[in-house]
C-alpha cells in the first residue's frame, strides 16, 4: 500500500519524501521482476494474475475501500487526519527561560486561505496559560466612570453581539531577524500571527454602560492571569472598533487565547489585546505599565526609543514555497501562495520578484479582503528549475508600502526587536529546498 | 509580633464555630476531589512528603508540624500560634489557602465549592488513625462565609427577580463594591497615584531579594540563564549588543513597584506585601546606582521624587516620517536594481529548531 510515510519538515534533499512519481516507477520495477521470476517457474506463475500497469492505490483495493471506517462520535470533538500530525505549534526553546512566559508559532507554511485554525493559532504568555471556569469569572469597570460596574459572563452575552474577522500579530514577530537571517522557516520568522473570526460585544458598550467621565481618556486592560497583564489603550480606540470577544471561529476561545473573555484591539499589536480580561480602568493618563515601557517599546540606533507603537505595519510573506514546505514536484507548474496584512486596513496589492527584488508581477489577491485581516495572495508561475530569489511586497489601502529590511536597518538600526516587517526573501535552489536568506 | 493575623483570624474561626454549620462530607466522592491535591500530596499507606506534606492523622495535627518537609515560615507560626487541623480549620483553608494563611506556600488556588471541600475532608479523616470524629454535622448545607454582601450567587442557576439596575444603556451588570474595586486596583502611575500606604529599605530589601527573587534573577540583578537582567547596563542602548535594565532603560520607577506587586515572584504572585515590595524596589534602586545607601527607605511619601536615569530618552511613533513610508511612493516594478546579490544565510548560524545543531541565538524574549 502506498502512503506518504514521512511528512516531516524537510530542510534538506536528503530527507526528501518520495513522491507518488518515484513509489509507482519502484512498483513497476518489483512487478517487473516478478515477472522475470515467474518466466522460470512456470507453475507458479500460472497461479497468478498479471500485475496490472498503473498505479497500485488504483489497480488494487485499499483497506480504506474494503472494510468500515470509524463510526460516528468515535471523536466527540474532531481532529485532523493522523497524517497531518506534523501541522502543529512549535517554539524555539533557546528564546526564553521559561515555556510560562514563551511564545510557540503558527505553522503558516501548512496553511491556506485566512482563517487560522483554533488550535494552530499561536501562542504568548507571560505567566502560563490561566484556566478560569466561566461562573468563577467576572469583569470589572472602574476608575473614572458614573457608576464602577461588575459583570458575570452572562452579563456579557446580553449586549448586541458582533462578529469579525482580524488578524493578531505579535509586536515582536520577525524580530528575531533584526541582524540578519537567523530562522530557517517562515513558521518561525512570522508565525506571530494568526486571523480568526471573533464573536463579542463593543468595548464602548460596556465602558458607556459604567459611563465614562469627561476627563477620562484612556483605558487601562488587565489580565485575571499569573502575570495580570496590563495595556494601557486610548480612549478613542476603545471606543472606536474594540471587542470583548469570547468566541473564536465559531466556539468558546481556547484557554491559550484567553478564556473565557479576550479583548481584541483591531490592527494594533497582539500584547493589547488582554486575555482573560478581568479589568477595564478608566483614567485621564496612560499608566506606563511593563508591558508598555520596558517592553514594547522600540530602541532606536540614537539610544532613544519609541513608545506607544501601536499600529502594525503593512507587511507579507510567502508561505510557500518556503524553508518547511520545499517544492516537491520538479519544474513546471508552480504556485506561490501566501499571506499579507496591515493595521492600516485592507491590503489594497501585493507583489511577487522571483529575481530578489528586480523585477515585479503583481500577485492575484484571492478570497475576501476584510479590514485589518489577512489577506490570502497566489502567483500562478512555471518554475523553470532555475535557483530563485522569492519576495513579497505588500501595498495597504492607506498606500503605506512594505520597506525591505535595509530600509528598516537604515531608519532604526538592528535593536528594535518590534514592528519587523520588512520584505523577506526565500533562496529557492534547484533541487527544491528554500534558505531563509538576505539579498544585496 | 503577630506576623501572620490571617491565621490567627482562622484559629479564631476555629474557636468560634461550635454550631452545626459545616456539611458532613462524602469520602468517595472526596476520593475523586482530592486528585486535584495528589499532584503533590500524598496519604494512605507509605505516604511521603513531596511538594506538599504528606497527609496522613491530618485531622488533628498541628499545622506546619510534620517531620522533614520544609514548610513556609507563615505555616509554621500559625501551628506555633496555635493552629490544628480538623474539619473547621481545614474548610476555611482549602476555601482560600493564600488568604487564610498569608505567605503559606501551597500554590494552590482553594476549593470554593463547599461540598468539594466537605467531601475530601470526610475523605482524609479516613487516613486519620483516632477513628477522627466526623464533623459534628447533621444537615449537608452549602454555607458562604461572610462574603461581600452584594456578591451575587457565583454559579449560574437562575437568579431571583432583581430589581433592574438604573445604570447605563442596557442595565446590565451590577455596582462593584469598594471592597472589590480595592482588591483589583492596584495599578499605580508615574505620578504615585495608586502607591499603597508602606515604606521599605534597602536592607530589608535585599534580604527578601536574596530569598525570592536571586533564583531567577541573580543576587546582584545580573540574571540567571536567560531570565531578566535588572541591573548594569548603563550607557549601553548605543551599543551593538545593548543591556536594557530598570537603570539603563525603564522610564519610571511605578513600573517596577507596580510589576513586582501584580507578577512577582513569577509563580506566586501577590504573595509579597506592599511593605515587602517598597523593600524591594528600594533594593533594586540601589543595585542601579539610583541610590548609595543601604539604610535609603523607600515609602508613598518620597516614591515620587525619586526619577530613573532613562526617561528623557522615550520618544512617541514617528514611524511614518521614515523615508520608505513618508511618500508613499508608487514602488518600482521593473529593473528596480542591477544586480542581485546574497548578503546572509540562515543556515550559517543555524538556530532553527530540529536543524539538529543544538544552536541558540542571541534574541531573548521575556
Amino acid at each position: 500500500m502506498t502512503e506518504k510515510t514521512d511528512t516531516k519538515d524537510e530542510t534538506g534533499p536528503e530527507t526528501r519524501v518520495e513522491t507518488g512519481g518515484a513509489t509507482s516507477r519502484r512498483r513497476f520495477l518489483s512487478g517487473s521482476l516478478a515477472a522475470g521470476g515467474a518466466a522460470m517457474a512456470a507453475g507458479l506463475a500460472a497461479a497468478r494474475p498479471a500485475a496490472a500497469e498503473g498505479e497500485s492505490v488504483i489497480t488494487e483495493v485499499q483497506d480504506w475501500n474494503r472494510y468500515l471506517g470509524d463510526g460516528v462520535v468515535s471523536q466527540p470533538y474532531g481532529v485532523p487526519s493522523r497524517f497531518e500530525a506534523n501541522v502543529v505549534r512549535r517554539d524555539v526553546e533557546w528564546l526564553t527561560a521559561s515555556r510560562e512566559s514563551s511564545v510557540s508559532f503558527t505553522p503558516l507554511h501548512e496553511l491556506d486561505g485566512i482563517i487560522t485554525p483554533n488550535g494552530l493559532c499561536f501562542e504568548r504568555h507571560h505567566g502560563g496559560t490561566a484556566q478560569i471556569e466561566p461562573s468563577q469569572h467576572r469583569l470589572m469597570i472602574n476608575g473614572l466612570v458614573d457608576t464602577p460596574l461588575v459583570f458575570t459572563m452572562q452579563d456579557l452575552m446580553r449586549f448586541p453581539r458582533e462578529n469579525h474577522v482580524y488578524f493578531l500579530e505579535c509586536a515582536a514577530n520577525s524580530g528575531m531577524e533584526w541582524r540578519g537571517s537567523q530562522l530557517n522557516g517562515c513558521q518561525y520568522t512570522h508565525g506571530m500571527v494568526h486571523c480568526v473570526v471573533y464573536t463579542g460585544v463593543k468595548l464602548k458598550h460596556l465602558l458607556e454602560e459604567a459611563g465614562i467621565k469627561t476627563n477620562g481618556k484612556w483605558v487601562l486592560a488587565e489580565g485575571a492571569d499569573a502575570a495580570a497583564m496590563t495595556r494601557s489603550i486610548p480612549i478613542e480606540k476603545a471606543l472606536d472598533d474594540c471587542l470583548v470577544a469570547f468566541k473564536m471561529n465559531g466556539e468558546a476561545l481556547r484557554p491559550e487565547q484567553g478564556y473565557p473573555v479576550r479583548l481584541v484591539v483591531p490592527g494594533w499589536e497582539g500584547n493589547m489585546w488582554v486575555k482573560w480580561l478581568r479589568r477595564l480602568e478608566i483614567g485621564d493618563q496612560p499608566w506606563q505599565q511593563r508591558e508598555e515601557t520596558s517592553k514594547y517599546t522600540d530602541l532606536l540606533a540614537n539610544g532613544k526609543a519609541r513608545r506607544f507603537t501601536w499600529v502594525m505595519d503593512v507587511k507579507s510573506v510567502i508561505t510557500s514555497p518556503s524553508p518547511q514546505a520545499p517544492i516537491r514536484h520538479g519544474r513546471g507548474k508552480a504556485v506561490i501562495s501566501g499571506l499579507a496584512w496591515s493595521g492600516n486596513g485592507r491590503i489594497k496589492r501585493v507583489d511577487v520578484s522571483i529575481d530578489g527584488g528586480r523585477n515585479w508581477t503583481t500577485a492575484r489577491l484571492d478570497g475576501p479582503s476584510l479590514d485589518k485581516a489577512l489577506h490570502r495572495f497566489y502567483l500562478d508561475f512555471d518554475w523553470d528549475g532555475s535557483e530563485l530569489l522569492l519576495q513579497s511586497r505588500a501595498i495597504d489601502e492607506a498606500g503605506f508600502v512594505q520597506p525591505t529590511k535595509n530600509e528598516l536597518r537604515a531608519a532604526r538600526g538592528e535593536n528594535s526587536i518590534y514592528h519587523n516587517n520588512g520584505i523577506q526573501t526565500w533562496y529557492v535552489k534547484a533541487d527544491g529546498t528554500v534558505e531563509n536568506v538576505e539579498v544585496s | 509580633m503577630l506576623k501572620s493575623p490571617s491565621a490567627a483570624l482562622l484559629l479564631g474561626a476555629a474557636l468560634l464555630v461550635a454550631g452545626p454549620a459545616l456539611a458532613a462530607g462524602d469520602a468517595g466522592k472526596g476520593a475523586r476531589v482530592f486528585k486535584k491535591c495528589a499532584a503533590c500530596h500524598q496519604v494512605g499507606d507509605g505516604a511521603k512528603n513531596r511538594v506538599g506534606p504528606e497527609l496522613n492523622d491530618l485531622i488533628g495535627r498541628v499545622a506546619g508540624s510534620v517531620d522533614g518537609f520544609k514548610y513556609s515560615k507563615a505555616m509554621t507560626e500559625a501551628g506555633t500560634g496555635g493552629l490544628v487541623w480538623d474539619e473547621t480549620t481545614l474548610d476555611a483553608y482549602l476555601e482560600s489557602p493564600r488568604t487564610a494563611i498569608k505567605g503559606n506556600r501551597m500554590a494552590f488556588p482553594g476549593l470554593k465549592d463547599a461540598d468539594d471541600r466537605a467531601d475530601v475532608i470526610a475523605y482524609l479523616a479516613k487516613y486519620t488513625k483516632q477513628a477522627a470524629a466526623p464533623a459534628p454535622a447533621e444537615t449537608k448545607t452549602a454555607e458562604s462565609t461572610a462574603a461581600p454582601a452584594a456578591a451575587p450567587a457565583a454559579t449560574s442557576a437562575p437568579a431571583a427577580p432583581a430589581a433592574i439596575p438604573a445604570h447605563g444603556v442596557y442595565h446590565l451588570g451590577r455596582e462593584a463594591t469598594t471592597d472589590e474595586v480595592a482588591a483589583w486596583d492596584i495599578d499605580v502611575r508615574p505620578d504615585g497615584v495608586g502607591l499603597p500606604e508602606g515604606r521599605g529599605t534597602v536592607a530589608q530589601g535585599e534580604v527578601l531579594f536574596t530569598e525570592r527573587c536571586a533564583t531567577c534573577h541573580g543576587d546582584f540583578g545580573e540574571g540567571t540563564g536567560r531570565w531578566p537582567v535588572l541591573a548594569g547596563g548603563r550607557d549601553t542602548l548605543k551599543a551593538d549588543r545593548p543591556e536594557k535594565t530598570i537603570g539603563s532603560y525603564w522610564p519610571y520607577l511605578s513600573t517596577v513597584y507596580d510589576y513586582v506587586r501584580r507578577a512577582m515572584p513569577f509563580g506566586d504572585a501577590r504573595s509579597l506585601s506592599n511593605d515587602d515590595v517598597y523593600a524591594i524596589t528600594a533594593y533594586l534602586l540601589y543595585l542601579n546606582d539610583v541610590v548609595t545607601d543601604d539604610s535609603f527607605e523607600l515609602s508613598r511619601e518620597n516614591f515620587t521624587s525619586i526619577k530613573l536615569p532613562n526617561e528623557a530618552n522615550f520618544i512617541a511613533d514617528d514611524r511614518t516620517a521614515e523615508p520608505h513610508y513618508a511618500n508613499k511612493a508608487e514602488p518600482c516594478m521593473k529593473d528596480c536594481k542591477a544586480d542581485v546579490k546574497i548578503t546572509m544565510r540562515a543556515r550559517v548560524l543555524d538556530v532553527t529548531p530540529e536543524s539538529g545543531k543544538g544552536n541558540e541565538g542571541t534574541t531573548k524574549v521575556d
